[in-house]
Order: C-alpha cells, then structure tokens, then sequence
C-alpha cells in the first residue's frame, strides 16, 4: 500500500493472520480492563505481560514502541507536569526552581498514563496488524453498514489525495500574486482563494464518485461476496467469545475488588 | 440492443431540453462514436443510456429508451449495474478507493454483484489481461499513471461483463500514449463482438480508424448518422460546430484546386494517402 | 525578458530525479513548445521558472532576476502559469472578480486593474459572461476564465500547461486566436503540450525532454520532422508530416496552405 495513510505494517505473522475481529474484540475488552482494573501497575503489567509480546508474535515490535511513543509520551509528560505541579495540597517530592512536584500527583498521573497507555496501544496493535478493508469485510459480514465501511476505509487513502489537491490549489493562488508569508490578517485574506477551490472542486468529484460507485453496484441490495477471504477458525470464535466474556468478569472484579 | 425513440431530456432548472427528439437504434455487437461540439449533449446521451438519467440527475425525460432489453426510466440504477457499464473522463475518480490493489478494485463490482469468488478470480484476471494490466495486479489503483488508472477503469467495468459500455470522452486527459492504449484495447474488446460499445469523442483519428459508425449530436438532435468515412468526410462536421481531420482538410483543399480526384474524401492517415498519391 | 537556465538539476523528495543539469534560454518574444512523456521532466522544468520549485544546483534568472532570490508572488508579476487544472483556482463570486484576483495583488491601483480585466476578458471572449458565477459556466469556459486570469496580469512570459485538454474545434480556435494575439504583443510563450499539432502550428521552437534531459532544441519544424526522436518520447509527428512522409515529400507544413503548397512542389 503505497499511498495513503493507515498504520498498517504488512508482516507475515500468526498475528496479521488471527481473523480481524478477534483482534477487535482483544482492543474492545482491554479498553474496558483499562477501568476496571485496580491499582496504577496493572495497566502496565497488561502492556508489558500481553501486549508486547503480542507485537512481537506480529513482527512489529519496533513500530509497535514508536508509534506508541509517539502517541503516549506526550500527554504522559503533560500529565505528570500538570497534576505533579497543580495537585491542591499533598506532599512534594521534588522541586521544580519555585514550585513543587506533589507525590499524590504524581501518583495520579501514573495510573492515568497507564490506563492511555493500553486503551492506545491494544488499539494500536489492530490498526498495525489488520489491513482496514479485511476489518471492514468482516464487520460487513457481521452486518455492519456498507457505507459506513466505505467511507472509513477510503478516508486511508482520500486524505493524501486532498492534501494533494490543497497544494495544487497553494501553487495556483501563488503563482496569481498571493502571498502566503506574513502576519495573521494575510494568512485570514489568503484562506478564501485557497478553502474555496477545494470545496467546489471536490463537490463535483463527489458527484461523479457517486456515479462512479453506483455503476460498480454499490447501491445494489442483497448479499455481496468477497474476493478476499479472512481466514477463521471454530478455536479464534471460542477465544473471541472467551476474551469478550471477559470484559463484564472484569467490570464486576474491579466493582468488588 | 439500444433503442431510443424520440427521446427528450431536460436537466431541472434549465431554460431548454439538453436532447431534442433523438432516436437511434443500436445493434448488439456494433462499436458507435458519438461526436458533437462540446454542450451538443454527448455526456447527457451517456448518461441516459446508462440510466443516471433520469434515476442520478432527476429532470424531465420523453421518449423510449430502451438498452439491453431494459426500459432505463423503469429500472433502478442498482438493477443496471453490471448490465450497462460507464466509463468516463476522470480516470482518478473512478476509483473506489476502498481497495489497496488493482487485482481488488477489478474485483469491487463483483463483489457488490454477488459473484462467488472463483468466479470473481477468473473474471478480474481476464479483465486484466484485455486492459493490459495483468503485471500490475498487486499494485495500488493509485500509483498507476492517467492512462494506466482510465485503463483499471475500464477493466472494472469489464469484469462485470457488461452487455452494453458506454465511454465519456475517456481519452480526454490522457496523453498520447494512454489515449493509443485505451483505444487498442477497445479495439480488442470491440472484435469480442460480446459487447456494445458507445464511444462519445474528440479525437476524429481516432474515431475514424476504430468506430463501425459516427453519429453527430449538434444542440441535442442527431445531425448525421452513418459509416466514418461518409460522416467524417462530409460537410456535416462543420454545420455541427465541428472541425474535420487534417487529413479530410488537406484532401478537400486539393480536390478544390484540382489536384486530385472528386473520390470521397479520406478521414485515416492510409486513406490520405491513397487519395492523393 | 530573457530567461536563463543555467545547469538545473532537481530531485523530489521522493527520490525520482526529474531535472539533470538542464541548461537553455529562452530570448524575449521566443514562443517554445516542451513535449515530452509523462515523468520526462517538463512540469518540474516549468515550476522552476515561477519559483514554485527551487533549484538544488544551477541558477535561473528572470530578465534580471535571480529566481532564488524572490517569492513566487513575486515572480507572478514577471511570469504567468496558466495550470492544465482550472478548477484548482477559481474561488470568486464572479468571472471578472476571479480576473481582478492576479492584477490586485501586484498592486495595481483599480483604474489599471479595471482596464486590464476588461482587456482580458475580451481576449479570451468572456465579455459577456464577466458577472455569471464561474461555476455556471462549462468546464471549457472555465479552462477560458483561468486563462484571462493570467493574461489579466500582463506579464512578459507565459506558460501554458497543456492549453488544448477537453477543448473541442471551436474552443481550439478560440486559444489559437489568443495565443497568436500574445505573439503579436511581443509576450514569451512557454507551451507544455501533447498536441503537437497543436503546438506546431504556434511556436517557433521545440524542446524533447526525456528521463530530466533536453535531447533535442530546436526550431519547431526540424525538431518534428524526427520520428525517432519524438518516439523516444512516446510522441506521434503531427497529423501534416506523417502526411507528407506517408507521400514521399519530406517536409514539416504547420498548416493544410502549406502542405498544399509543399504538395504541389513535391508533385512537379
């Protein structure tokens, strides 16, 4: 997949190959864990007892840690900074020039860290391991909305395309005199030549998607089969069920523990 | 396999009707050019014989139109589909975006059809090979060149085996080289003989080497209608806001002066060449 | 106004090297067509000549403009790019306000900037339509609209890129007449184009651009009359040659007067 922007790695794994809802349903339960679950550590053992070794079945382990990075590291650092610094009352443990670091903010920030730090990353082993059209498929064929499938998975591949067409329309307005480069009230005068081409051109390529797709029988009614085939198993549905089960058990642990 | 009866379209909003009384009968089998000035109504004909119109565009529509044994104003869209295929100027937004490779988009409208999929594999990869396009299957539908991307357009449609394909201006904004590989893969498809080809167009050449027979739209009315030669030959071009090859020109001026023949004036390159050897 | 190009080579991000120190000048009042396939280098050639794309080695300069040295807006009141795109720009309530937008901003004031619309608008033959709503008009009107937009900006040199897309007969004339009214006022044409017969029957000189090299300069008609060299480019000659050719006479006529005349010669 050239274009477009998915997260998706292409390995040959046991991982790519589970069935793209039991990976949506391991995501699915763990965001529910990230709740129910007691105690700030438990979230972390999750990510490091279940979820690392799970990019590392897949063959993404270090794509895994970036894009998790990328995504965690900065609201892990503002949080810290933020209720260490803000928490009423509590006891310092670190100083910052005039102000101090309070241990219960800290503590706090901790168990908030690892609840993002799973819901992100169990969702973030989907997307890196399952191809968006084989999900959409397969929640097509449990009854999901066609059209909603399509606008998701084309949204991978359209958004390069209007960032293409932004600039095309920038280069057009430049080379007409427009300048781009100065303080705020020209940027606001420049925004009309550039937003409104966009929108108008992209309605007419709207209307002629449409046509485009109706005359691939998008709008046909009745069962649609598929080229592709997602390979399942009676054990991957008995361990969808297992994990999804697991979701209210934890609920209810997390209630009473 | 088409039959229009004095048909009268009028787009809603607009002062005047886009087709005036156009009838035409259309052989299975028969490859048809449609040429016109632009506005004379060569997109609306498309459309109405592929049923966006009246069923996508709305307005008003008169007249028989019947194509491949479907009555178009009585049958909705998602019936057409894959009986009447439509291909037309922008091959980029004919991709559905919704598939990662070439071999996948092909498959699309099969899918949507309910072909089971031995038979969806079979299909694509013929449709593949027809278009050219077998060594790209694992590509992604968007990184392929203008006339690679019209070229999967087409072959999409071809996989769904449809009995009647109509083409908008589809060499419009490919260059030279993808306007001769659509055209001689049409040509290939076209000696099938499984398919009705319309074909609306600018480039007279072309039209003249490959189309059975020329029909020229002027202000929504049929102007002329026959054999490339005797259309692209005659007066009639110019009468509908149209411009005969250079060829047909250079040969006319010589006949004027006395240079050659009162034969019938040639449209291809080989026929100018006999004519005024 | 003379433009130099002085050993450019640029390569996109993406890896691809689609300018290899290509060198040429274009004199003022030259009107040149660069052909060339799909990735042959004549778009990026083009973008470097309005700044929209900066050499990575080599120099060019606008009369007597360093390129580098200015904005693209700058360079917009020394060069005008007419894109194949039109609908990538227009965004006014009406065609002469769309018209307005490039002579607005170079400054002028609005007496010179009302007279140079209405002058373009003339030219390209929408004098009746300058209140409608852009997007009222055909597709090939606004391709038309685009163009005024440019020629209301009055700039020494003009680039086209490919001008004859989803024209028709009649629309093809109606460029050519604007296109022979630039010449007349003395304006540089830069002409990327597929349509060689088109672009011989306007220029007076062709570039082959092939793989980010020029491999062929010269005047229109012995640059078109090389079979070979156009096939490396995946071109056809123009319709008139491979007339002329397929009867033995080898010449390159731009127009039917001149093959007749050519015809009649060959013919004695």
């Amino acid at each position: 997949m050239s274009q477009g922007f998915s997260l998706y790695l292409a390995r040959d794994s046991g991982l790519h190959r589970l069935h793209p809802l039991t990976k949506l349903s391991l995501a699915a339960t763990l965001l529910v864990a990230a709740f129910a679950l007691p105690g700030p550590w438990s979230s972390y053992a999750v990510f490091l007892l279940v979820l690392l070794p799970l990019a590392a079945w897949g063959k993404i382990l270090p794509g895994f840690l970036r894009s998790v990075a990328r995504s965690v590291l900065p609201f892990a650092i503002s949080l810290f900074l933020i209720q260490g610094l803000l928490w009423p009352g509590g006891s310092p443990v670190a100083w910052l020039g005039p102000l101090s670091l309070k241990a219960e903010g800290l503590a706090f920030a901790l168990a908030s860290t690892g609840r993002i730090l799973m819901i992100v990353s169990s969702f973030l082993l989907l997307a890196l391991s399952t191809r968006p059209d084989l999900l959409m498929i397969a929640l097509a064929q449990r009854g999901f909305p066609s059209t909603l499938s399509y606008i998701v998975v084309t949204t991978i591949q359209i958004v390069p395309y209007f960032q293409g067409k932004a600039r095309a329309i920038l280069d057009a307005q430049r080379s007409r005199g427009l300048e781009t480069e100065g303080g705020v009230r020209r940027r606001l005068r420049a925004l009309l030549p550039l937003v409104v081409p966009l929108v108008l051109s992209s309605i007419l390529d709207i209307e002629e998607r449409a046509i485009a797709l109706e005359a691939r029988a998008f709008g046909r009614r009745g069962t649609k089969t598929s080229l592709q085939v997602l390979p399942d198993s009676r054990a991957q549905s008995v361990l969808r069920w297992a994990i999804l089960a697991l979701a209210p058990l934890l609920l209810v642990a997390g209630l009473v523990l | 396999m088409i039959s229009v009866q004095d048909l009268t379209y009028t787009y809603p909003g607009a002062t005047g009707p886009s087709l005036s009384g156009l009838s035409l009968t259309v052989p299975a089998g028969q490859v048809c050019a449609v040429i016109g000035a632009n506005g004379a109504g060569k997109s609306t004909l498309c459309h109405a014989l592929t049923g966006f119109i009246p069923h996508f565009f709305r307005g008003t529509l008169q007249g028989g139109l019947r194509v491949a044994d479907l009555s178009i104003p009585d049958t909705p869209l998602a019936e057409l589909a894959g009986t009447i295929g439509l291909v037309f100027q922008n091959p980029f937004n004919q991709i559905t975006g919704a598939r990662f490779s070439v071999l996948e988009e092909v498959a699309f409208g099969l899918e949507n059809l309910g072909i089971p999929r031995e038979e969806i594999l079979d299909r694509c990869r013929s449709a593949l090979e027809l278009t050219g396009l077998q060594g790209l299957a694992d590509r992604s539908p968007y990184d392929l060149s203008g006339g690679q991307m019209q070229r999967l357009a087409i072959a999409s449609m071809l996989a769904m085996r449809p009995r009647v394909l109509v083409l908008d201006e589809p060499t419009s904004q490919l260059d030279p080289a993808g306007t001769e590989a659509v055209f001689l893969h049409l040509r290939q498809l076209a000696s099938t003989g499984q398919t009705t080809v319309l074909l609306a167009e600018h480039k007279l050449e072309w039209v003249a080497a490959f189309a059975d027979r020329v029909l020229v739209l002027s202000a929504g009315s049929l102007a002329a209608d026959g054999p490339p030669r005797q259309v692209l030959g005659s007066g009639d071009l110019e009468r509908a806001g149209l411009r005969s090859s250079r060829y047909t020109l250079v040969a006319r001026r010589a006949q004027e002066l006395g240079l050659a023949s009162a034969a019938p004036l040639p449209v291809t390159l080989e026929q100018a060449v006999e004519f005024l050897t | 106004m003379r433009i130099i190009v002085e050993a450019v080579s640029y390569r996109y991000p993406s890896g691809v090297q689609a300018l290899q120190e290509v060198s040429l000048s274009i004199d003022p009042s030259e009107t040149v067509a660069i052909v060339g396939e799909n990735g042959a280098g004549k778009t990026t050639l083009a973008r470097h000549l309005n700044g929209l794309l900066r050499p990575q080695s080599g120099a060019i300069s606008i009369g007597d403009w360093d390129a580098r040295q200015h904005t693209v807006a700058q360079l917009s009141s020394r060069v005008g790019y007419v894109f194949q795109s039109s609908d990538d720009q227009l965004f006014a309530r009406s065609v002469r306000e769309e018209v307005a937008f490039g002579p607005k901003n170079l400054g002028w004031d609005s007496e010179r900037v009302r007279e140079s619309v209405d002058l373009a608008l003339e030219q390209a033959g929408l004098s009746g339509s300058a209140g409608r709503h852009p997007y009222d008009l055909s597709p090939s009107e606004r391709k038309f609209v685009a163009l005024a937009a440019t020629l209301a900006m009055r700039t020494p040199i003009v680039i086209l890129d490919e001008p004859t897309t989803g024209l028709d007969a009649s629309g093809v004339d109606r460029l050519s007449g604007i296109v022979w009214a630039l010449r007349q006022a003395g304006i540089s044409l830069v002409v990327i184009s597929h349509d060689l017969d088109f672009s011989i029957e306007h220029v007076e000189r062709a570039l082959v651009m092939t793989q980010g090299r020029i491999v062929a300069d010269g005047p229109v008609k012995e640059v078109f009359l090389e079979p070979d060299l156009l096939a490396q480019a995946q071109l056809r000659q123009p319709q008139l040659i491979r007339l002329a050719r397929g009867l033995g006479i080898p010449f390159a006529p731009s127009t039917v007067e001149e093959f007749i005349q050519g015809y009649r010669r060959g013919r004695r």
